[in-house]
């Protein structure tokens, strides 16, 4: 009989290995328990929750009896990446990040409480719808900021779907938010972080001038210029947008002190907008020669930016420096402040984007702003190109920083500027309680 | 005002349920397991100065540390020699295949064994010891010197705790149950009680004292009772005729098991009883949502695996001088192999499953290698992968395991329901009868879990699953105790399918297993399920034998010998017959009195 005893505990063992299971139900109860309730407690709870841009209009509910969005379609596919939805087939969506909140549902008591809570976003749907209109389907983003108060005023990625649709008819990415998770090659906008390298690293650089014949061997390599672009400084040379010249720059800067800005700057790391992670963006760190220095510091080679870096970067230049990081919710915090750029450089940056557009782009282009930017035509590599516009508006009543990209778009100039004109006009509007 | 009202009476039972739940399972832990009971003896042996106590009806006399009686001698060997009592109070001695053999009062013990009486001189290779049955009044004095049961943590109180778990389940159901179901879940909840406080009066009757396995087993129908009152609350008669049935056949089962003859001899016609049941289910029954476990009988359909659980359990346990015998476990291997395959051929690769964790438990216990027990995993898995390889359709069924939530329309169906309900419910639930999954197919059985989950709560949830474990602990504590292997081995048993059951349930429906659809213990709807808990509850009883403990376990009075209980027969006997005699004659001459007054 004393055999039997310890034989017995074999019988333990199955007993131990239910409590194991109960534990490890517990974690996953614990981890996931909230997007399960998500998922068909939620019709069946009490508890409200909604959705409204900065303005009140409703973009999504979840009520005791029904999900459900905004009325209208074209609002409800311009604002898509912002809201997400309710099977969380898009990762950035407000649904699906502040699902907890929305739902009253905590661990303890389950989805068993009788709340209503309402999440007012800086969003502006009607600024969004028209951002939307402006890409006209092509694939793209548009992301505007207030840079004195950190309000994301404008969010938009293209394309995106009807979110009461279960299974639309989907391009590929559609739910890729491609202003937040995506990361593209950033062309000649990435010349304002060279720019920026240079004006701390490089004394001479206000005396050096640049000639540009369209192409110049540096290092054994064919850098080209798509005009000559003659003689210029480095002003010139910025507003010009001219790849000989930068491509020396940077290499004057040197790898070392590149890497140290880009990395300064944020591109290389994965940022929270209230709690959304961003995509990080990579650069070369290693030092493999001059020519891939040169590359590198006009945004080519191996350079990949998260859209929403750059327009944190810009957004830190029009404020002389300090980032007012942007929030997509209205929670009535005030933003984090912090030094991103040096304030003198930020100054300088200030006048060396608004001379691109006085010198290069023309204000007639933006009629009625003053806008300080900078374009980019990213070659991709299979001949087509991305379109990129960054900048901000020098306007205190108006303190928009703004980043319009186009992938595969074409030419900055004659694809992004207009949309970005498009949106910072009817953001002006929106600004001074005109009719839109 | 008035909702006010209810949403704190409404917490206000929730916390209440929930500590009425761990007081009643705290006390019963206690009483279980804490508390120290002193072993019974029944015989001795005398050794020289020593006088080893036989604390067992079946004891392994040897040199090993493991042997029951330990007496450390060279010429002894590990095993030497099994004394076994029977019901009678008559004991044998085998011989365990020992190299110097045994020989009782010089005469050798042959493989039948010998039987012996008090005084007799026992000569293990040499060794003599003499064996000292006990006297009746020697046998009652120590007995009542043993520490009983139900001082430290009275069973009434307990119980009491359990009827107002019963009362604040129904006061949540009266909030939302339909107001023209509310008297049948009262009757549900009221019946319940009756039947607990009539038990527990009978125990007190016969002078039975431990009560802590039925108020467990009550405590885990009070909860399947809620859950059907949530999903049929039409239907409540049925619940409560099949746990009134469920506690009789307990009753019946554990009277049935206080004899160890009895049982001995009617393994056979189990065995035989249960395959024929799976022959039928295999040959007759309906195709009912993939698995052909389903019997209809007159209206009642009902699921043969389940009542074979308990039949298997009777046949696999054996008394300890069985278990030398090599050739009862291959016997036992085949039937095992036998209804293992039938369940696979129905489809039911669940209960299958259990059949064979029981299976390999039991084997292990019998014959304590654990290269059988890996001999027989490795032939079911690769007998499992054989199945799967030739019908991949098996294979499908579990595909879905583990990515439920990428197929919520279809394979993953009822798994994300009871777990979207279960989250919901958080750590207290919406209050019984307040949940949505019992509309889902299946909820009330294969997605108890769930439901418990949604409607009560994880942690009465937990404390469910707990009380399972709590009584799985007791089999195990109890096999030390055992009067014979063959209780001991039966409650482990027992409580393996139980185990094994609760497992499948509870990790199937929230997609840590694959969902393989079985029932939990007692709180799954489910006629044959609910029957066969109980059953199983009886062979747990029947190995407590905590000094007035378990009306399934016998006072177990001494007999000095067979003449004397046959001389008592006999007296018996003689006494019945003259009472007939009396009666007899008493009503002729009432006859004859009549027919004078009427002449």
């Amino acid at each position: 009989m004393k055999k039997l005893n310890r034989r017995a505990l074999s019988v333990m063992m199955i007993a131990l290995f239910i409590i194991l299971g109960l534990f490890t139900y517990i974690e996953r109860f614990l981890r996931d328990g909230e997007s399960w309730a998500s998922y068909f407690s939620r019709l069946n709870s009490l508890s409200e929750g909604y959705v409204t841009d900065r303005n009140g209009v409703l973009l999504a509910a979840f009520t005791a009896n029904d999900n459900s969005y905004n009325e209208d379609r074209n609002t409800r596919i311009a604002n898509y990446h912002v809201t997400g939805d309710f099977w969380n087939r898009t990762g950035t969506g407000i649904l699906t990040n502040f699902a907890r909140q929305l739902h009253s549902y905590s661990p303890i008591t389950g989805m068993t409480q009788t709340k209503r809570i309402s999440l007012k976003l800086n969003v502006d749907s009607v600024l969004n719808n028209k951002a939307y209109a402006a890409l006209a389907g092509r694939k793209g983003a548009v992301g505007v900021v207030n840079y004195r108060t950190g309000e994301l005023i404008c969010m938009v990625s293209s394309p995106a779907v009807d979110p009461i649709e279960s299974d639309p008819v989907a391009p590929e990415g559609v739910y890729i938010n491609r202003l937040l998770s995506a990361t593209f090659t950033p062309g000649s906008i990435f010349k304002l972080v060279t720019a920026a390298a240079a004006i701390e690293c490089v004394p001479s650089i206000w005396q050096r001038s640049f000639f540009c014949l369209g192409e110049e061997e540096i290092s054994g390599v064919l850098f080209h210029c798509p005009f000559e672009h003659y003689t210029n400084d480095f002003r010139g040379a910025l507003a010009n947008s001219c790849n000989i010249a930068f491509a020396q720059i940077a290499i004057s800067v040197g790898q070392r002190e590149m890497v140290n800005h880009v990395r300064a700057y944020g591109f290389l790391d994965s940022h929270s907008l209230d709690g959304i992670p961003t995509a990080a963006g990579s650069y070369p760190l290693e030092f493999v020669g001059d020519p891939e220095t040169g590359w590198s510091g006009i945004g080519q080679s191996t350079d990949l930016i998260c859209p929403y870096s750059m327009l944190r970067f810009v957004a830190a230049i029009a404020n002389d420096g300090v980032l007012v990081e942007p929030k997509l919710i209205d929670d009535g915090k005030p933003a984090e402040q912090s030094l991103l750029v040096n304030p003198e450089t930020a100054r300088t940056m200030q006048d060396l984007m608004r001379n691109n557009v006085i010198q290069t782009y023309g204000d007639n282009r933006f009629p009625g702003l003053e806008v300080c930017g900078k374009t980019g035509t990213a070659e991709v590599g299979d001949g087509t190109d991305h379109a990129w516009f960054t900048g901000f508006l020098k306007d205190e009543e108006h303190p928009y920083a703004f980043i319009v990209f186009v992938e595969q778009g074409g030419g900055g100039l004659s694809v992004a500027t207009p949309i970005a004109n498009t949106v910072l006009q009817a953001a002006m509007r929106r600004g001074t309680d005109m009719e839109y | 005002m008035q909702g006010d009202f209810y949403a704190y009476t409404l917490a206000a039972s929730k916390a209440i349920l929930i500590l009425l739940s761990f007081a009643i399972l705290l006390r019963c832990l206690r009483s279980m397991l804490r508390e120290e009971y002193d072993p019974e003896t029944w015989a001795y042996l005398r050794y020289g100065r020593d006088r080893l106590p036989v604390q067992h009806w079946e004891v392994i006399i040897g040199r090993s540390p493991d042997a029951d009686v330990y007496i450390p001698e060279r010429e002894i060997a590990r095993s030497h020699a099994i004394l076994r009592r029977n019901d009678l109070g008559q004991w044998r001695v085998y011989d365990v295949f020992s190299r110097g053999g045994v020989w009782v009062n010089n005469v050798f013990v042959d493989d039948d064994g010998t039987e012996i009486v008090s005084g007799d001189i026992l000569n293990l290779n040499g060794i003599c010891v003499r064996f000292e049955d006990l006297s009746m009044e020697k046998r009652e004095r120590l007995e009542s010197k043993r520490s009983g049961v139900g001082r430290r943590y009275s069973p009434s109180l307990t119980l009491l705790m359990l009827t107002a778990f019963q009362l604040f389940l129904l006061l949540q159901h009266s909030f939302y149950a339909e107001p023209e179901t509310l008297p049948d879940i009262a009757l549900g909840f009221g019946s319940l009680i009756v039947m607990e406080w009539s038990c527990f009066n009978a125990m007190r009757i016969i002078n039975r004292a431990g009560f802590e396995i039925e108020t467990l087993a009550f405590y885990l129908s009070s909860l399947g009772m809620s859950v059907a009152a949530s999903s049929t609350p039409e239907d409540m008669y049925k619940q409560i005729l099949l746990t009134l049935t469920g506690v009789v056949l307990f009753l019946l089962c554990g009277w049935w098991q206080r004899s160890l003859q009895r049982t001995a001899s009617t393994r056979v016609l189990v065995a035989a009883g249960a395959l024929l049941l799976l022959g039928i289910n295999v040959v007759a029954s309906d195709v009912v949502l993939g698995a052909r476990n389903w019997l209809e009988f007159w209206g009642f359909s009902f699921q043969p695996s389940e009542i074979v659980k308990v039949g298997y359990v009777y046949v696999g346990a054996a008394t300890l001088d069985r278990l030398f015998r090599r050739n009862n476990l291959y016997v036992f291997i085949g039937f095992s192999a036998i209804c293992v395959m039938a369940l696979a051929l129905i489809g039911d690769f669940g209960t299958a499953l259990v059949f064979f964790v029981c299976f390999l438990v039991i084997s292990f216990m019998r014959s304590g290698s654990i290269a059988t027990v890996m001999l027989a995993v490795t032939g079911a898995g690769l007998a499992g992968f054989l199945a799967v390889s030739a019908r991949p359709y098996i294979a499908q069924r579990f595909a879905s395991w583990g990515h439920v939530w990428e197929d919520i329309y279809d394979k993953g169906f009822q798994q994300t329901r009871a777990m979207s309900a279960a989250a919901a419910g958080g750590l207290f639930g919406k209050g019984a009868g307040n949940g949505w999954l019992h509309r889902i197919f299946a909820a009330n059985t294969d997605l108890v879990f769930g439901m418990v989950c949604e409607e009560l709560g994880l942690l009465i949830a937990c404390m469910m699953v707990l009380a399972v474990i709590l009584l799985a602990c007791f089999a195990i504590r109890s096999a030390r105790t055992g009067r014979s292997a063959y209780y001991s081995i039966a409650a482990c048993a027992a409580m393996t399918i139980l185990l094994t059951q609760l497992a499948l349930n509870v990790f199937g429906s929230m997609d840590i297993l694959p969902f393989t659809g079985v029932t939990f213990p007692f709180v799954s709807r489910g006629g044959s399920s609910m029957l066969s808990c109980w059953m199983m509850m009886a062979f747990l009883k029947s190995a407590d034998n905590r000094r007035e403990a378990s009306f399934a376990v016998r006072p177990g009075e001494t007999i000095r010998s067979a003449s004397d209980r046959e001389a008592i027969r006999e007296a018996r006997r003689e006494k019945r017959a003259e009472k007939k005699q009396a009666t007899k004659a008493g009503r002729a001459a009432k006859k004859q009195s009549r027919r004078g007054g009427a002449s």
